[in-house]
């Protein structure tokens, strides 16, 4: 757990950092937000003190820190940024192992210790342990860079923008990768990132700042039904989040019992079935959607069944497809449900646009 | 075939142009230039000796087919390129030590008993040769792209083969060698004086550059400033710089005498020392700050974010990742101190410049080859050792 109370910066004469305290608890991922200046990444830079703090104090694990030779204080503490700086004259192994040696561990436990750390990052420690540097891809050197910020087992780890300048879909993968890392050891992480997505992803709570000072910290939900000001609600809007938050959202999440009939249906059960659903499915033997009454937007009035649809392959939707691309599908193909199969292809329920509106607003899943 | 056709269609002959052009060289000197040149005696001037009356003929011929292997391999037809280049430098290596046998020889045959003073000087043709020799060897070796190692080698092969020509007493009959014995303990002397010259310049220079250059990378404002005033040094002429040093010197030298006593004064080493130092400054202040300046940012920062003290980033960051520049710029001044305390001779502090000195005076070429060669040489060697060091220092992972 960490705690800032009251950080100022003040740079000539200016106020950078206005009085910003925040609580970090034990395993949370805390992501410092704001437009560029907001004084992120100074806050973030003042809590290992690379900034030197103008006032304030700063709490962690219950110990004040605040005057603890700065040296230490970062021994304690992880930190990765965005340009990694790993040394490019030692290898992935020297990298990783320097904090453990400015603190002197044995030398067996600094190589217990880089090998843990490889693993943990899915880097094969036989090929990467003695590569260098400039060996390494952006993301393999990220993630060695993360790695060493873990070395020393800190309880707290900072990080500047780590995945800044990874092309979009490392980012991707390395933001899942740290996901899972910050699962498995429960470290309490302060991130900054100036991309709504990438905080959405994995904050646990998200701090907002503008103009040095906090403006929210708050759960990503919360932030959303219940902006603090303007400033918030218009932060978050430009970030277009209902479909950022799709992006995290998966089918399975939304499936629901689908109506269907297979061809021994008479059109009268058919009708049935869309007079109370709206629509029915049609398989075939083998239990594959084929078919489709209703639903549609260009349904004709008059009959309620309207026609019948085929069936298209790019409605399928399968249980681990985003919920932003199936809806992309409905807006794309003008279809008010789409079919969820299963691996055989078979009809297992849908995902309706009802349903994500439904869902929506029942706040962020855990 | 392994000829390159180039774009037009037109088959290239030639594949190595320098090293036509440097084939070309050499056999126009051999053609139209004295290989040797012979006197009776010191006193009288040589005649000129072309070079296929100077080698014996199997010296002549071996040379005539170690130049057209030469030729063979500028060619584009029938060598691939990585077996010209590896002939190339056999040849050269062969041509290089048959010239110098082949002089040597001469000498010998030369001087008979019955002419005892009978003096050999090297020809133009001679150091021609040797020249487009080397350059040949360079070449092929920027061509092959070849390491460290093998470049290594070669040296010591061809450093090894001329000592052991020397070893055989061949060259004792040629004029520089008579010189040279005339001489043997002054060369000695002058010669360890010319490397304590350039020591003593060296180490002032780096225990007052290397902090310096720090300075100059932390403190932005000393930089201009301090640039500024080295570059001021750096162009005064050399011989106007030891000159002017002269004055104040013995003024301080007249003033007390302490001073004068351990050596200060207007001429002798003193000056010569203070001069040299001023010129080290400037390459070695310039390359510390490009070092320091050159270590990522980025390296540096994780550095301080992860816990190392200004102390740690600095030795355990810093000076290796800029130690290449830093000794690159040393390897400069090495080689420009060793040919500037040729002139110091002129204020009397002595060194390898006072064979060349007095060569001129009395217009004896040898003579002033004597002092010439060895800063050649020294030059040379400081440069060889100093780049292998420049490469060493290189972070293993980027060699």
């Amino acid at each position: 757990m960490i705690e800032l109370q009251g950080l100022t910066k003040v740079y000539g004469g200016k106020t950078v950092v206005d009085d910003v305290s925040l609580t970090v608890g034990q395993g949370e991922f805390c992501v410092l937000i704001g437009p560029s200046g907001c004084g992120k990444s100074t806050t973030l830079k003042m809590v290992n003190r690379l900034v030197p703090l103008t006032s304030g104090r700063i709490v962690l694990d219950g110990e004040d820190v605040t005057t603890l030779p700065a040296e230490q204080l970062r021994r304690r503490i992880g930190y990765a940024i965005q340009s990694i700086g790993l040394f490019p004259h030692w290898t992935v192994a020297e990298n990783i192992a320097v904090v453990p040696k400015l603190l002197k561990w044995p030398k067996a436990r600094i190589a217990d210790r880089v090998e843990e750390l490889l693993a943990l990052f899915q880097l094969d420690a036989a090929e990467f342990r003695d590569k260098y540097p400039h060996q390494l891809s952006g993301g393999q050197a990220q993630r060695v860079g993360v790695a060493r910020a873990l070395a020393a087992d800190p309880s707290v780890m900072l990080m500047d923008e780590p995945f800044g300048a990874l092309d979009p879909i490392t980012r991707d993968v390395l933001q899942a990768e740290l996901a899972r890392v910050h699962r498995e050891t429960g470290k309490t992480i302060i991130f900054v990132t100036h991309d709504m997505d990438e905080a959405l992803k994995l904050a646990t709570r998200i701090a907002i700042l503008n103009e040095g000072r906090l403006v929210q910290y708050d759960r990503p939900i919360e932030l959303m039904f219940e902006p603090a000001d303007d400033f918030v609600r218009d932060f978050l809007g430009k970030a277009d989040l209902g479909l950022k938050l799709l992006t995290r959202r998966w089918v399975h999440q939304y499936v629901a019992p689908a109506p269907w009939a297979d061809r021994k249906a008479s059109m009268g059960e058919l009708r049935d079935i869309v007079a109370s659903h709206g629509h029915v499915w049609l398989v075939d033997g083998e239990g594959r959607p084929e078919g489709l009454f209703g639903a549609r937007l260009w349904r004709a009035d008059g009959d309620p069944l309207g026609e019948l649809s085929r069936v298209h392959p790019d409605w399928m939707a399968t249980p681990d497809m985003s919920m932003k691309e199936a809806l992309s599908r409905m807006v794309w193909r003008r279809i008010l449900a789409l079919p969820v199969v299963d691996e055989q292809g078979r009809l297992s329920g849908e995902v309706t646009m009802a349903g994500v509106m439904g869902r929506q607003s029942e706040g962020q899943a855990a | 075939m392994t000829a390159t056709i180039l774009d037009d269609g037109r088959r290239r002959l030639v594949a190595d142009r320098v090293l036509l052009t440097l084939w070309v060289a050499g056999a126009a000197a051999v053609l139209l230039l004295p290989f040797a040149s012979m006197a009776p005696n010191r006193l009288v001037s040589g005649q000129p000796v072309m070079l296929w009356a100077a080698l014996l003929p199997w010296q002549a011929w071996t040379a005539a087919g170690l130049a057209a292997l030469l030729l063979l391999s500028a060619l584009a037809t029938p060598l691939p390129r990585a077996l010209a280049h590896g002939l190339t430098l056999a040849a050269a290596w062969g041509l290089a030590l048959l010239v110098l046998y082949g002089i040597g020889t001469y000498a010998g045959r030369a001087v008979t008993p019955d002419m005892p003073a009978a003096r050999v000087s090297l020809g133009s043709a001679f150091w021609v040769v040797l020249f487009c020799a080397a350059l040949a060897m360079l070449d092929a070796f920027q061509r092959l792209k070849a390491g460290m190692l093998p470049q290594v080698l070669y040296a010591v092969a061809t450093v090894g083969a001329v000592a052991g020509l020397f070893a055989l007493d061949l060259f004792d009959d040629l004029s520089i060698l008579r010189e040279y014995a005339n001489r043997e303990d002054a060369f000695a002397g002058e010669f360890l004086t010319h490397l304590a010259l350039v020591g003593a310049a060296l180490g002032p220079a780096l225990l007052l550059g290397l902090p310096l250059g720090l300075l100059a990378r932390r403190r932005a404002k000393l930089r201009g400033g301090l640039f500024g005033l080295l570059n001021f040094f750096q162009t005064i002429p050399s011989i106007a710089l030891f000159a002017l040093l002269v004055a104040p010197l013995s003024a301080l030298g007249d003033a007390v005498p302490v001073l004068k006593a351990v050596g200060i004064k207007g001429i002798g080493a003193a000056p010569a020392v203070i001069a040299l130092v001023m010129y080290s400054l400037l390459p070695i202040v310039r390359n510390t700050y490009a070092g320091f300046a050159g270590v990522p940012a980025a390296a540096v920062e994780a550095a301080r974010g992860m816990g190392m003290t200004t102390r740690q980033v600095l030795w355990r960051v810093e000076v290796p990742l800029a130690l290449p520049v830093i000794l690159s710029g040393l390897r400069i001044v090495t080689v420009q101190a060793i040919g500037l305390t040729v002139v110091a001779a002129l204020i009397g502090a002595g060194g390898l410049g006072t064979f060349i000195f007095q060569g001129l005076g009395q217009y004896a070429i040898d003579l002033v080859l004597l002092g010439a060669i060895p800063t050649i040489f020294l030059a040379v060697t400081a440069d060889f050792f100093l780049q292998i060091l420049v490469a060493l220092s290189k972070p293993e992972g980027a060699r």
